[in-house]
């Protein structure tokens, strides 16, 4: 679906910090949501820390960088790090072509599954959520 | 905008002296990942001529050509004319912007006057050392600060731990790099900090950062400072430190340390009294070559930047097979770190970072020592 000019598939989670989750199988993949992707322009680098990390949801785990933002990336759930995009690495433009699919970042084995009920997936309530952000951010 | 640039009579001798002989091209960071002639010195320099002499209509690209230049100057060491093409680009960069072909420093300009920092962040990193008199000043610089804080941390650790009585300040971008990109130092900021500084009583000041560490020691806006300014391994070298590790360790040169500053050897003091293991990378010194982070690179080209430190990176472990790469510069470190591979088990840190570790290890070994 389609908010404000942003992407937003349906049937993603999507938490405040303009991360998505999507479950597959019993693992969690997060990512890039498509309004931040815009804001941030040319992704140049994202830290991809070592497989088997604890995450907390909500907290922030590692940073990713624009040619001129910082930014910090948040976990969608609580946690172990299973896998990373390491395509990545030297691909960093995928989060901006393709943030829902070759942009992927992090694989999550949760510790429950039960966290997703935290995020959004309602279209009305991202809608609010993001017309808030573009407020306060500004949009592209 | 389409007149001849009008370069003072000394940038015009030296573009001419500059023999289009091409040395620069083995010693230039841009020209060795990309492998264009317009990359590097000679390209410039002929281009420059022919733009001077109203051959060539000064363009956007022209402008854009003159910023891919890290201002490293290892082209400058290794010219046989002397040309010193660094403070050439340097020139034209700012006879660029005064003809009207601003860059994209020319937000960053107006973004480090109104946040005081070169990223236009709101909130700056506070590492809850005391503000307040003392016989030491130090100063973090942008980078470090909202890039490496965390570096900058174990840096403060250290020096707590090596009893040295310092103070922080509220410091502001000591904006020396607008000089690079085509701007001047914002003097309202230099100000800002020498008051700073003075209300410190300090007698030294401490500069973790090499680019700041020049701006401080070369710019007439710090002259009047009353202190005696010093790189953090300036300070360190003179230090006794405890610790060592048998890990394989080499040293990065950073290009406004060594080039730039001239100090080559306190970094490899420290090192030597920690890492009986020093290597030393081929090109190191004088010809060592760049991270791709300096002279506004990273910020018009942030991905190319990357490629650079790739390719330095590569290199150093392939000579060295260090475990260890050190350097003392946050703007090398930062350009390292997002350019390590995951496959590279290489380590990266700040000289003072890395020992700030060492003693840490050493007092965990004690304790368990003592428990067990």
């Amino acid at each position: 679906m389609e908010i404000e000019g942003y992407e937003f598939p349906e049937g993603l989670f999507y938490e405040e910090n303009h991360f998505w989750a999507r479950v597959e199988g019993d693992l969690v993949v997060m990512g890039m949501n498509d309004y931040a992707q815009k804001m941030a322009g040319d992704i140049v680098y994202v830290g991809l820390p070592p497989e088997g990390k604890k995450l907390t949801q909500g907290k922030s785990f590692t940073k990713l960088e624009s040619g001129k933002w910082l930014g910090k990336i948040f976990a969608v759930v609580s946690g172990e790090l299973v896998e990373v995009n390491e395509e990545l690495e030297e691909n960093t433009q995928l989060i901006n072509e393709d943030p829902y699919g070759k942009g992927w970042m992090f694989k999550i084995k949760p510790d429950t599954m039960d966290e997703l009920k935290n995020l959004m997936t309602d279209a009305g309530e991202i809608h609010e959520w993001l017309k808030k952000e573009i407020a306060e951010h500004g949009g592209k | 905008m389409t007149e001849g640039l009008q370069f003072y009579e000394k940038w015009r001798e030296a573009i001419i002296q500059c023999s289009r002989c091409g040395f620069c091209r083995a010693v230039c960071p841009i020209f060795d990942v990309s492998k264009r002639d317009l990359a590097n010195a000679r390209g410039k320099m002929i281009l420059l001529k022919e733009a001077m002499e109203g051959k060539l209509s000064v363009t956007d690209g022209v402008a854009q050509a003159l910023m891919r230049c890290t201002t490293c100057m290892n082209c400058t060491v290794n010219c046989p004319s002397g040309a010193e093409p660094d403070k050439v680009i340097k020139a034209a960069r700012k006879e660029m912007v005064t003809i009207g072909y601003d860059n994209l420093f020319k937000a960053m300009s107006e973004g480090v006057e109104k946040y005081g920092n070169i990223y236009g962040e709101e909130q700056r990193h506070e590492w809850g050392h005391k503000k307040g008199k003392a016989p030491y000043v130090l100063f973090a610089g942008c980078v470090g600060a909202y890039r490496e804080e965390e570096s900058v941390a174990e840096t403060i650790r250290l020096l707590d731990l090596l009893g040295v009585d310092f103070t922080t300040i509220d410091e502001v971008c000591c904006s020396g790099v607008l000089e690079d990109v085509g701007y001047k130092v914002k003097e309202a900021l230099a100000q800002h900090n020498v008051r700073e500084i003075r209300k410190t009583g300090a007698n030294a000041m401490i500069i973790t950062c090499p680019y700041c560490y020049r701006v401080f020691i070369e710019h007439p806006s710090y002259k009047d400072l009353g202190l005696e300014v010093k790189h953090i391994t300036q300070f360190l070298a003179e230090v006794p430190l405890q610790v060592k590790t048998d890990k394989r360790v080499t040293y990065h040169d950073p290009c406004d340390l060594g080039r730039h500053s001239g100090i080559y050897e306190e970094p490899r003091e420290i090192i030597r009294k920690i890492a009986p293991t020093f290597v030393e990378p081929e090109r190191t010194r004088e010809n060592a070559m760049c991270c791709g982070s300096g002279g506004g690179f990273r910020g018009t080209f942030p991905k190319d930047s990357l490629k650079i430190a790739r390719n330095r990176l590569d290199r150093i472990i392939e000579e060295t097979g260090a475990e260890i790469l050190l350097t003392e510069c946050p703007s090398c470190l930062h350009n390292f770190r997002n350019a390590k591979l995951r496959r590279q088990k290489i380590e990266i840190y700040n000289i003072t970072e890395f020992i700030a570790q060492l003693y840490e290890e050493g007092a965990s070994q004690e304790k368990q020592a003592a428990e067990g």
